[in-house]
């Protein structure tokens, strides 16, 4: 009897659990929601105080398996619209005079910038309406882009990865890796800004490719987006080096090598490995690819109680030697090898230097994180404050030192001798 | 009632001490301590912690000596009818307040994180009414519910804290004495009552199976609530700094939007449910105790009845204030200042009438605590 009662009372629960589950207030359908995957932001042309829109609109059903045969299989895998409004929280109902479905940003993934709109002070404002919106994540990138976000989005497309949920995130996870562009996502944007120390340093595109000659012979390393030339049949848009920011509004940007060189000095954000050229010492008129990896942690020595206060930076890198166009056989050489690793960190130490010598006469801070170590020295926040990084920074003196680290010489250790071949 | 009766052992207690006190790391407990202590803030629960040693030996001593009796009749005891009656009425009128506020807290964070769109009232309704179901259900079935849910909720915190930690920077916890040693100790004492909890815990005494169990399952539960409030107040700073943490409503929820494992971005929607299910065992344990002390007031033996009742007043009352979020911050912060020299001089005063009525001499040869 008591079972045949408790079965009944566990047969009532269950069917009024399935009532619930069919949703209430905050119930979504995937198909009725338009899934905005960047928003583009641009200073309207007329109005100081409105920004242009742009929503790039992913279709989920391209790709997916779904999709085979029916309307679903003809759909374009995105839709772009631009219009003005006060901000992108409004926005989104002014979008719907356009499009069917209910915009929605839970799987926006990235912000889109133009650097005239990145320069105005007033730009910060609307990139802080993100903190109030509901929908938006703190993890999603922000993209400075040279030209108006509305061109770029329309020029952005990408032949092999169509669908653009998919193709910011592996753009970005591999550009980090590569060191060509910094992870520039927006929770680091607005602490860097709230900390008032350092830069913050977001990740640069453009879809316009730049055809001056001066651009043309250019050592591809000292290009940023839109500089790099290339030929073939492939997406216009290149992503490369970074905008910088200080105290929330775009001050320069800076270009792929010096985008890579912060990768180093910086204490956390580790590049994986750099694949690039530098100089021969036995013969000048050759190059030698390598790969640099960091080999451990950047180590600070820092003084900053003194007069002057001084910083002492250590990198350690491991330099793999990849190519060898001289035919010089260091690999067995010791003092060759020596001669090599000296040239190597005189050369690395001087790009160092040179940067660093930039960013405190110009940029008057750094985007290197080094204001997270310097907190190590102090005690107190109220120290901290009155230390006052961002104005004690351009008067400390750095020095710089690179440790390298001979890696392998490739997987043949020994190369032929040209010159004695052509005897 | 019938369910009532049974007791608890040691494991229930202490799941259930965690999950009322320990679940407090997920509101804005940790925003309305960062407002003082900036990023030193994860030094405050351990000092209330090593402070609050000091109540709960107090009360320890007193209430474990009488055999079978809660913090309610040894107040009755101790203080005879009149001024006992105003002291749990103090009593109540505080467990009463702060289940309000706090549960307006939780709806506006279901409502404001979760789910915008649904009215306010039908999230508090159906919070209360779970809890108010809970609590009807009697104490025994609080604590095994509490025994049962706990390795799930505080495995999903750990995951949501060990990912955060991985994805954050320690140097954010420097400069390590943020405002100032003097600063530090001195609000940390003020916020003293965010572990006021223990007090009401004293209620609880009759329905744990031996005064051992329950003098063991306060320290251990006391232990464990400061390593984990400590731990994730730590990993907020190492998260998000601590300008921004400043600036942030509800830390751990923020927490649970940022941190991505691997290619899963989305993941609050892993740590909500668990979330929500602690809140939903929080609450029935406040809702029971302030029932409790509701039916010693007024005489009312079967107390359980009165939970529907009080639950709905909740609701109604919780739903008064207009933005939520900021208001009820700004109440919940003075009640932390107001109850804390309740949570010192109360246990103080019941031991110093204990001892001056002589009760706690026969004990002193029988036990050597």
């Amino acid at each position: 009897m008591t079972k045949q009662k408790s079965l009944f009372k566990m047969l009532c629960l269950l069917s009024f659990l399935l009532l619930l589950l069919s949703g209430c207030w905050d119930q979504k359908e995937v198909e009725k929601m338009a899934y905005v995957v960047a928003i583009g932001l641009d200073q309207d042309e007329e109005d100081e105080n409105r920004v242009k829109i742009t929503y790039l609109i992913s279709n989920p059903e391209v790709g997916s398996l779904a999709q085979g045969g029916g309307a679903a299989g003809e759909e374009p895998p995105r839709e772009i619209i631009s219009f003005t409004a006060d901000d992108f929280i409004t926005s989104r109902n002014l979008a719907n005079t356009v499009v069917a479905k209910e915009i929605t940003y839970d799987l926006l993934r990235i912000l889109v910038v133009s650097e005239d709109f990145a320069k105005n002070k007033k730009f910060l404002r609307w990139l802080y309406d993100a903190t109030k919106e509901r929908e938006i994540r703190r993890d999603i990138k922000i993209l400075v882009t040279k030209e108006q976000t509305s061109s770029f989005m329309i020029d952005n497309q990408p032949l092999l990865e169509t669908r653009p949920h998919e193709y910011f995130e592996m753009l970005f996870n591999r550009g980090k890796k590569a060191g060509m562009v910094p992870s520039s996502d927006l929770l680091t944007f607005f602490r860097i800004t709230e900390a008032d120390a350092d830069l913050f340093a977001a990740a640069y595109g453009t879809a316009q490719q730049n055809d001056n000659s001066s651009g043309k012979n250019k050592d591809p390393e000292q290009a940023i987006a839109g500089e790099l030339q290339y030929g073939g049949e492939t997406n216009t848009v290149q992503y490369a080096g970074s905008a910088l920011f200080k105290e929330g509004i775009m001050i320069d940007t800076l270009t792929i090598e010096e985008t890579r060189l912060m990768f180093l000095l910086h204490p956390t954000e580790n590049p994986v490995a750099i694949l690039t050229n530098l100089p021969d010492p036995f013969n000048e008129e050759y190059q030698i690819a390598t790969r640099i990896r960091p080999n451990g942690q950047v180590k600070f020595d820092m003084n900053l109680k003194k007069e002057t206060p001084s910083i002492d930076v250590t990198v350690p890198v491991i330099i793999e030697v990849l190519t060898n166009h001289s035919g010089t056989n260091f690999a067995k050489d010791s003092e060759k090898r020596i001669k090599l690793k000296e040239s190597f960190e005189d050369r690395i130490t001087k790009k160092f230097e040179e940067l660093i010598k930039k960013t405190q006469d110009e940029y008057g801070t750094e985007p290197f994180g080094w204001s997270l170590v310097a907190r190590k020295e102090f005690l107190r926040i109220s120290d901290w404050e009155s230390f006052d990084w961002m104005k004690t920074y351009p008067d400390i003196e750095i020095n710089v030192s690179t440790e390298v680290r001979l890696g392998n010489f490739g997987r043949q250790g020994e190369m032929l001798n040209i010159k004695d071949v052509r005897d | 009632m019938e369910q009532s009766k049974g007791k608890i052992g040691i494991k229930e207690f202490i799941a259930l001490t965690i999950l009322m006190t320990g679940t407090k790391l997920a509101d804005d407990t940790p925003a309305i301590i960062y407002e003082e202590l900036q990023n030193a803030g994860w030094i405050a629960p351990l000092i209330v912690g090593a402070l609050s040693i000091i109540p709960i030996a107090l009360l320890i001593r007193v209430v474990t000596s009488y055999q079978d009796k809660g913090l309610i009749q040894v107040i009755d005891h101790l203080f005879g009818r009149f001024i006992g009656f105003l002291i749990i009425f103090i009593l109540w009128g505080i467990s009463f307040f702060a289940l309000i506020i706090d549960t307006a807290i939780y709806t506006d964070i279901i409502g404001t994180m979760y789910y915008s769109r649904t009215p306010t009232i039908a999230i508090y309704a159906l919070l209360m009414a779970v809890c108010a179901y809970g609590g009807k259900k009697g104490f025994e079935q609080i604590g095994s519910i509490s025994w049962a849910v706990l390795p799930y909720i505080k495995v999903s915190v750990l995951i949501a804290l060990v990912l955060s930690f991985f994805q954050g920077q320690t140097s954010y916890l420097f400069p390590i004495l943020g405002p100032g040693e003097w600063e530090v100790i001195k609000e940390s004492s003020l916020k003293l009552s965010i572990f006021g909890d223990f007090i009401f815990i004293f209620i609880l005494v009759p329905f744990i199976k031996s005064t051992k169990d329950f003098n063991r399952g306060v320290w251990i539960s006391l232990c464990i609530i400061v390593a984990e409030v400590t731990l994730a107040m730590m990993i907020y700073v190492v998260m998000f700094d601590y300008q921004s943490v400043m600036m942030l409503n509800y830390p751990y929820h923020e927490l649970i939007r940022t941190v991505q494992l691997g290619f899963l971005t989305n993941m609050e929607t892993f740590f909500f449910p668990f979330w929500l299910i602690a809140s939903f065992v929080r609450f029935t344990v406040y809702m029971y105790i302030a029932a409790m002390l509701f039916g010693r007031l007024f005489k009312i033996k079967e107390f359980e009845y009165a939970i529907p009742a009080l639950a709905t007043l909740v609701v109604f009352v919780g739903s008064i204030p207009e933005s939520p979020t900021q208001s009820i911050f700004e109440i919940r912060a003075r009640l932390i200042d107001v109850s804390t020299p309740i949570y010192i001089i109360l246990p103080l005063l019941i031991w110093i009438v204990a001892k001056f009525k002589g009760d706690l001499k026969h004990d002193k040869a029988k036990e050597s605590i």
